[in-house]
């Protein structure tokens, strides 16, 4: 069974219950809530301490403290939440490993392992472990370094959000949302993680193997591959076929999955990753010639490595020499460091540049040259250093926390600078909406290197999936252009779509399991052959299973019956192995049986025609014989040597095992 | 010379048939092949023929190549057309005959190694050799009689396309030839046919077309096409009484080729039809070629038909009716696509069966897209058909491509297949951009403009539309004014090309640098645009373009910024001109002294050279023009070499015709201004540059700075009273002046010989009489001095007229293989 705790299609979070094994496959947060908060500001911000508090119209409901008002939107004035995965729909307990695919997708991890009861192992690649942990690391700095002092949640309540404004009065399942984790739950979580390489073959419980392929998408990033030994179901989460820095994508051992469950395909299928960075790289040249400054919020890994390996090839033509860039983040030099070391994780061009040695990333120069500049916040020696216009990449993307805020403020006024988003997890125009009315100029070119539909139609026509389980999203044009009917999937058969809490059953065809065969077990057998290549030998064995490992042995002889007198004894004694009775195959041929009757003197039969076959009425003895396919039955009452004649009559047309 | 080079002839001829050797290369002996036929057109046969070193040798080379057992293809291929080109004249023909030798050459049976055949470059020599040699009755009764039209009709269907080509030239020569005038027997009348030939060479004739006729009905593909072609050479090349005699016996295998429709054979059919368009044979209605042409278009129900459609469209005699018909359908596929359903009730079952798969439907619409514009180039005036609706549907097709999708549409198939499609998006935008011609008639301004700036804007767009794009808003920007047009450019179009300028794809910088400079250039006059213009952000970045990190943008950013400045002439708003030339001077001679690549050095000396042709007398420039002249005439580069002598020719017309640069001091003679100009050039350092350039490496600078010189002498020739002593050069410490002051002493030890062997004394000349070196001399003077018209002359002989004359090429044959020889003694 498969089940669906977040509906989110690119920040997945699902449990796959396969072979007696629990499998959680990712662990993604959904951090869109946070756009309901009002930002975090790491310096104090007049503007958005003189907010007006929110009032309902007939003043009956005063959330003046909780609630604040900015261009005609109400926000939550309070530490940003985020939306967990589906906790209810399963124990997580239960859960005996989870698969990460790539950094973005384990962000709710402490969620699931932390205060659930998971006894389970987490399996990851080491970038993924690495920079995941400085992602979280982030997040939690972000929050940690603005306390708040007091949670929001009376606007929660359900008869009070009902009368609430939207976008807030729509929000669902609100109550679930939870504020960040602490850094000591991110390390507890994290010590859960072993380590795996591409290929590596990870036995589960004896009973499935699983394997981390590379998925092309991030620095080890990968899809994962679950079998027995009958079935296998591949799970492909956020690949990439473009080249970027991350080793290319393993496609072929997708090759022959019974089930595929596709995820994380690219969330703005229409926006072409190369079109947009030409778009980045254009604006970006265009607000510094015009003397203005751009801001580019943006995870602290990812994308932004190819955005400076871009702009660093980009620069000298674009007469950018001379603009400084700064990269602000509590894990910008851990990032950009890790990010160098390592190059196994690499495509092959990157690779073979560490045997010059060089490093791998640009970025390397445009640090020692001083065009690069990263500092852990803008407190300290940014501000000595700080040089306008410049370009400066910061988080968080929502714009809710992070540095980003107070360029945010800083630059927000002025029509000569530019804020340009690449991330394509938020909307922009909502992650902009507390700072309206804005002067700024906005452009949007989201960056999403994931597959598009025209890549994985081609992908799955190659792989060919017997079945393909996807997000609902995916089975239908995008809401925004319902005539782009090349932007969904179509599938013979069609794909099994899922939702938030769906639990689906997966189709599999074959149900058998592999069982050994002891080698003296094996010696003992006589193989007769019932046709040309094929022998049939019976088996007495005892069936051992355990760790799901299925042995058949041979039966222990029955050990010399102690000299006891106990009758209890006797009781306890395995049961005494009778020779089996031989196996019958073959038909019985109607003509000739009816001859061989008439030859033991049984001339009077009648036979009747059936569905399966003939019922043979023997008149004289009353006797009905009904030869059907898989079965013949001899009704013949009271006539105990009759039956028995009649019986060996039939067994001479059949052979004997 | 000639005679020079056919006494090495003998020598060459025995190199060339010894198979000891390796033959020369090919070019060498198409080399001396040329010049055999050079000699024998100029003497019409006789040199070779009648030298008497030369005949007998080159017979002798003749026949030893046939019999030699070891000759080389290439000997022979050489040989047989040498032998073709010595029969072309009836002299010729004989002497080669008497000896047997036509015969040997010709018929392959008689060579000494029959395998020969087999190499192509044999089998064409064979036919070029009978080609050049059919110039007489003779050789029409040499081929005939030996039987060789039976080869020629073979070799038609070569696997080699080289010799297939040449069989059929030539079978349309030997048409021609049979009804040329000599041929005929004089006493026909005009309208008969074959009677008009001599009988026995009917039986020619008929065996040719025969074939042709065999070979429409074969089954066998190639050798239909062969025919096919065969055929329209015969249209295009021949005339009565073979034309129609062909065409009445082809007319029904061309049927049923036509009716069958088979695709490979369509181009080749519209071909023939095509020929015979051009013929006598089209006003004949039993001739049937306009039937022919309409049964290929069928009614439109076949898959073939669009393709005959747009062939049709593209034909240039065609009749009217057959045109619209043609237009009819290939303009279907566009309408079919981009119209609501209901407009396409009785649309048919193969147009919607080709438009739902991808590959078909885009050539198709590629097909009718093209047609279209190839109509609108000649302004075609459409009478059934809406040019307004047609024009729509482009736009509506260019929307569809960029993702779009019009309200309703039966179409789903074929807008997933042309989203993002980059062939259709060029091809719609090149027929959007030749629509414009129709302007006048259409009011769909505002949507195309928004379809064009949509592909301007759109981050999607491949480098190679985007071009498109900019040419086809260039066509409707210049093709009419509108009210809106400053407010379009500068509200729509600058913002986008801002951007554009500072696109990633260095292409994309530097065509859309050209569009600006093609724009400024159109609109040039227009004071609105260029208040626009430098009113905008775009001169900026203009300016900041000239630092682009790749020479093409740097080069195309000064020609924009030269083009801005001359728009700026127009302008009002005079502070911030100077300001805009101040800058581009100061960076343009900064690329001009530093610029590590040719182009933007070239650009910015042609930028100098347009300043300068204006209308408008820009001061400004003045002071960096001597700079310009010395940096452009000492640059590496020969173009940019090539391209400041074409500025000094400018600079020179404007200060000595119209001497804008000169003072005008009224009252002064012509004589004082035409002096004070040349003190003006002089001080730009003009001749300088015209002395250094003369004397360059490069030869074609040299030409040009002596064609100016000569210009310059001619006009202080003109002025009789030019005072030289303001004019004085100093010849000292430079190339050109050490030459000026060699030749300055040859002439005056000639001179000084002279006034002593004649006793005569030039009255004023005579004080130049003394040896000594002069650092100074007057321009005139120079211009004297040195030989220009003798270094003219040599100059315009070409760099390699030394080395490119028959007799180098006979000596290199020779000691080529001479130096063979040495090798095979060196190897023991």
């Amino acid at each position: 069974n498969y089940y669906c705790l977040s509906g989110h299609p690119t920040l997945p979070c699902n449990v796959l219950k396969f072979k007696s094994t629990t499998i959680m496959l990712d662990c993604g947060l959904d951090t869109t809530a946070a756009l309901y908060f009002l930002p975090l500001p790491l310096v104090h911000s007049p503007r958005l301490s003189k907010l007006p508090g929110w009032v309902s119209k007939d003043g009956a409901i005063n959330l003046e403290k909780e609630l604040k008002e900015c261009s005609g939107r109400v926000f939550v004035d309070s530490q940003p939440e985020f939306c967990l995965p589906e906790k209810e729909l399963l124990d997580l307990s239960t859960i005996d490993v989870i698969l990460i695919s790539n950094y973005h997708c384990m962000m709710a991890l402490p969620y699931i392992t932390e205060h659930t009861g998971f006894t389970g192992t987490v399996y990851a690649t080491e970038p993924t472990l690495q920079i995941g942990r400085l992602l979280m690391e982030e997040l939690v700095t972000f929050m940690e370094r603005v306390p708040k002092a007091q949670a929001a949640t009376c606007w929660k309540n359900k008869e009070i959000q009902r009368l609430l404004p939207g976008p807030l009065k729509d929000a669902v399942d609100v109550w679930s949302w939870r504020k960040c984790y602490s850094v000591q739950e991110v390390n507890s979580a994290l010590s859960k993680v072993q380590l795996v390489g591409y290929s590596q073959k990870v036995e589960l419980f004896g009973a499935v193997q699983v394997t981390p392929l590379s998925s092309g998408y991030s620095l080890g990033s990968s899809n994962w591959i679950i079998q027995s030994h009958y079935e296998k179901v591949s799970y492909v989460s956020g690949s990439s076929l473009l080249t970027t820095h991350p080793q290319p994508m393993e496609q072929s051992s997708l090759k022959n999955s019974d089930v595929l469950i596709l995820t994380g395909l690219t969330q703005i299928p229409t926006a072409n990753p190369d079109g947009m960075l030409g778009e980045f790289c254009s604006n970006l040249s265009m607000t510094i010639r015009a003397g203005g400054n751009v801001l580019v919020p943006c995870y602290s890994s990812g994308v932004i490595y190819d955005l400076l390996e871009c702009l660093y090839q980009f620069m000298d033509s674009a007469n950018l020499g001379s603009t400084p860039f700064y990269f602000i983040s509590p894990v910008a030099n851990s990032s950009l460091e890790f990010s160098q070391i390592f190059a196994e994780w690499l495509c092959q061009n990157k690779q073979s540049k560490v045997y010059l040695p060089e490093p791998p990333f640009p970025h390397a120069e445009l640090i020692q040259t001083n065009k690069l500049k990263h500092y852990p916040s803008i407190h300290g020696d940014f501000s000595s250093e700080f040089r306008q216009p410049c370009v400066v990449f910061t988080g968080h993307p929502s714009l809710r926390f992070g540095d980003v805020v107070h360029f945010m403020e800083l630059w927000g006024k002025s029509s000569l600078n530019t804020i340009i988003f690449t991330e394509p997890d938020f909307s922009y125009l909502d992650a902009l909406a507390p700072y309206q009315p804005l002067a700024m100029k906005c452009v949007y070119c989201p960056i999403d290197t994931r597959l598009n539909f025209h890549q994985v139609s081609k992908l799955l026509k190659d792989i060919q999936p017997l079945h393909v389980v996807c997000p609902e999203p995916y089975t239908q044009p995008p809401p925004a252009q319902p005539h782009r009917s090349d932007l969904m999937l179509e599938l013979q058969p069609p794909p099994m779509s899922y939702r938030r809490c769906s639990v689906l059953g997966l189709p599999f065809r074959r149900r058998y399991e592999r069982i050994h065969l002891l080698p003296e077990l094996a010696r003992s057998l006589v193989p007769s052959e019932i046709k040309a290549g094929v022998s049939v030998a019976t088996v007495s064995a005892v069936l051992q299973s355990k760790d799901n490992k299925h042995v058949l042995q041979p039966v222990p002889k029955p050990a010399p019956v102690p000299p006891s007198k106990k009758r209890k004894r006797v009781m306890e004694e395995p049961p005494e192995v009778l020779n089996p009775k031989p196996l019958l195959s073959g038909a019985v041929p109607l003509e000739p049986f009816l001859a061989m009757l008439h030859k033991n003197g049984i001339t009077e039969v009648k036979v009747e025609e059936t569905a399966d076959g003939h019922i043979l009425h023997l008149q004289t003895e009353d006797v009905l014989i009904q030869l059907e396919e898989d079965a013949t039955h001899i009704i013949c009452d009271h006539n105990e040597p009759l039956r028995t004649a009649l019986r060996d009559l039939v067994l001479r047309f059949l052979q004997k095992l | 010379m000639d005679s020079d080079c056919l006494s090495l002839l003998p020598a060459v001829c025995l190199v060339l048939a010894d198979p000891k050797q390796s033959p020369p290369d090919d070019t060498s002996l198409e080399k001396l092949l040329d010049w055999f036929k050079e000699l024998h057109s100029q003497s019409n046969g006789q040199v070779l023929l009648q030298h008497q070193p030369c005949q007998p040798c080159l017979l002798e080379f003749i026949s030893s190549v046939c019999t030699s057992k070891t000759t080389d293809p290439a000997i022979l291929s050489f040989t047989i057309k040498l032998t073709g080109l010595l029969a072309a004249t009836t002299q010729g023909f004989h002497l080669l005959d008497e000896g047997g030798l036509l015969v040997y050459v010709f018929e392959r049976e008689a060579w000494g190694v029959c395998d020969l055949w087999e190499d192509a470059s044999v089998r064409s020599g064979w036919l070029q050799g009978l080609l050049d040699m059919l110039k007489h009755q003779q050789a029409l009764g040499f081929i005939c009689g030996n039987g060789l039209i039976k080869v020629i009709l073979q070799l038609q269907n070569d696997r080699s396309l080289f010799v297939a080509c040449l069989a059929n030239q030539l079978l349309v020569h030997i048409l021609n030839f049979l009804t040329s005038s000599n041929m005929t027997s004089g006493s026909d009348v005009v309208g008969s046919s074959e009677s008009s030939l001599r009988p026995d060479w009917v039986s020619v004739s008929s065996e040719i077309m025969n074939a042709v006729v065999e070979a429409l009905s074969s089954e066998d593909c190639p050798q239909v096409l062969q025919g096919l072609r065969l055929l329209s050479l015969v249209l295009s090349q021949c005339g009565e009484p073979i034309l129609s005699t062909l065409w009445k016996d082809v007319l029904v295998p061309l049927e049923v080729l036509v009716n069958r429709g088979s695709e490979s054979l369509i181009q080749t059919l519209i071909t023939v039809l095509e020929a015979a368009l051009g013929t006598p044979l089209l006003n004949q209605s039993e001739y049937k070629v306009e039937e022919l042409l309409e049964a290929m278009l069928g009614d439109g129900n076949r898959k073939e038909c669009f393709q005959c459609a747009a062939l049709i469209v593209k034909l240039e005699k065609c009749p009217e009716v057959l045109k619209r018909k043609a237009m009819d359908i290939i303009l279907l596929p566009l309408q079919c696509v981009s119209t609501q359903p209901q407009a396409e009730k009785e649309m048919n079952v193969v147009l919607k069966e080709q438009l739902s798969q991808k590959a078909s439907c885009i050539s198709l619409l590629m097909q009718s897209l093209s047609s279209l514009a190839q109509l609108a180039h000649t302004k075609y005036l459409f009478e059934d058909i809406s040019i307004h609706s047609i024009t729509s549907s482009v736009v509506l097709l260019l929307r569809m491509c960029s993702g779009h999708r019009p309200s309703s549409l039966l179409h789903i198939n074929a807008f997933t297949h042309l989203i993002g499609c980059c062939k259709v998006q060029r091809c719609g935008l090149d027929t959007l951009g030749a629509l414009s011609v129709y302007e006048e008639k259409l009011d769909l301004r505002k949507d195309i403009f928004g379809v064009l700036l949509d592909y301007l804007q759109s981050p999607d767009s491949h480098a190679t539309v985007l071009k498109k794009t900019f040419q086809a808003v260039k066509r409707w920007i210049v093709c009419s004014p509108f009210p809106d047009l400053l407010q379009f450019i500068s509200h729509d179009l600058f913002p986008v090309l801002e951007k554009r300028m500072c696109d990633l794809r260095w292409e994309v910088r530097d065509s859309t640098l050209e569009f600006i400079t093609q724009l400024t250039a159109a609109l040039n006059g227009n004071s609105g645009f260029s208040e626009a213009l430098h009113t905008s952000g775009v001169v900026s970045v203009l300016l900041s373009s000239l630092a682009d990190a790749e020479g093409y943008v740097r080069a195309s950013a000064v020609t924009a910024v030269g083009e801005a400045v001359t728009a700026s002439l127009y302008q009002t708003v005079l502070v911030s001109n100077s300001k805009l030339l101040e800058e581009a001077l100061v960076q343009m001679m900064a690329i001009l002294s530093q610029d590590t690549e040719g182009f933007p050095r070239r650009a910015v000396v042609q930028a100098f050279t347009s300043w300068l042709k204006g209308s408008h007398l820009i001061t400004a420039l003045e002071s960096s023009l001597s700079s310009v002249l010395s940096l452009g005439g000492s640059d590496f580069d020969w173009e940019v070499k090539m391209h400041t002598l074409e500025l000094a020719e400018v600079l020179m017309e404007k200060t000595l015709t119209c001497c804008p640069y000169a003072v005008q001091n009224f009252g002064s003679s012509e004589e004082t201004r035409f002096t004070q100009a040349l003190i003006k050039l002089k001080d730009f350092g003009l001749f300088d540059l015209l002395f250094n350039s003369l004397f360059d490496c490069d030869r074609p600078v040299c030409e040009k700075a002596c064609a100016l010189l000569v210009k310059l002498r001619t006009l202080t020739a003109e002025t009789a009273d030019l005072d030289h002593s303001v004019l004085v050069l100093n010849v000292c410490g430079n190339r050109w002046g050490d030459e000026v002051q060699r030749r300055y002493l040859n002439k005056q030890q000639a001179k000084a010989s002279g006034c002593v062997t004649n006793g005569v004394t030039g009255s004023d000349e005579g004080t130049d009489c003394d040896l000594h070196c002069s650092k100074d001399i007057s321009l005139p003077k120079i211009l004297q001095i040195l030989d220009l018209d003798d270094m003219q002359r040599m100059l315009t002989l070409s760099s390699d007229h030394v080395v490119n004359s028959p007799r180098s090429l006979m000596e290199d044959i020779l000691s080529a293989a001479q130096q063979n020889e040495e090798n095979i003694v060196d190897c023991y």
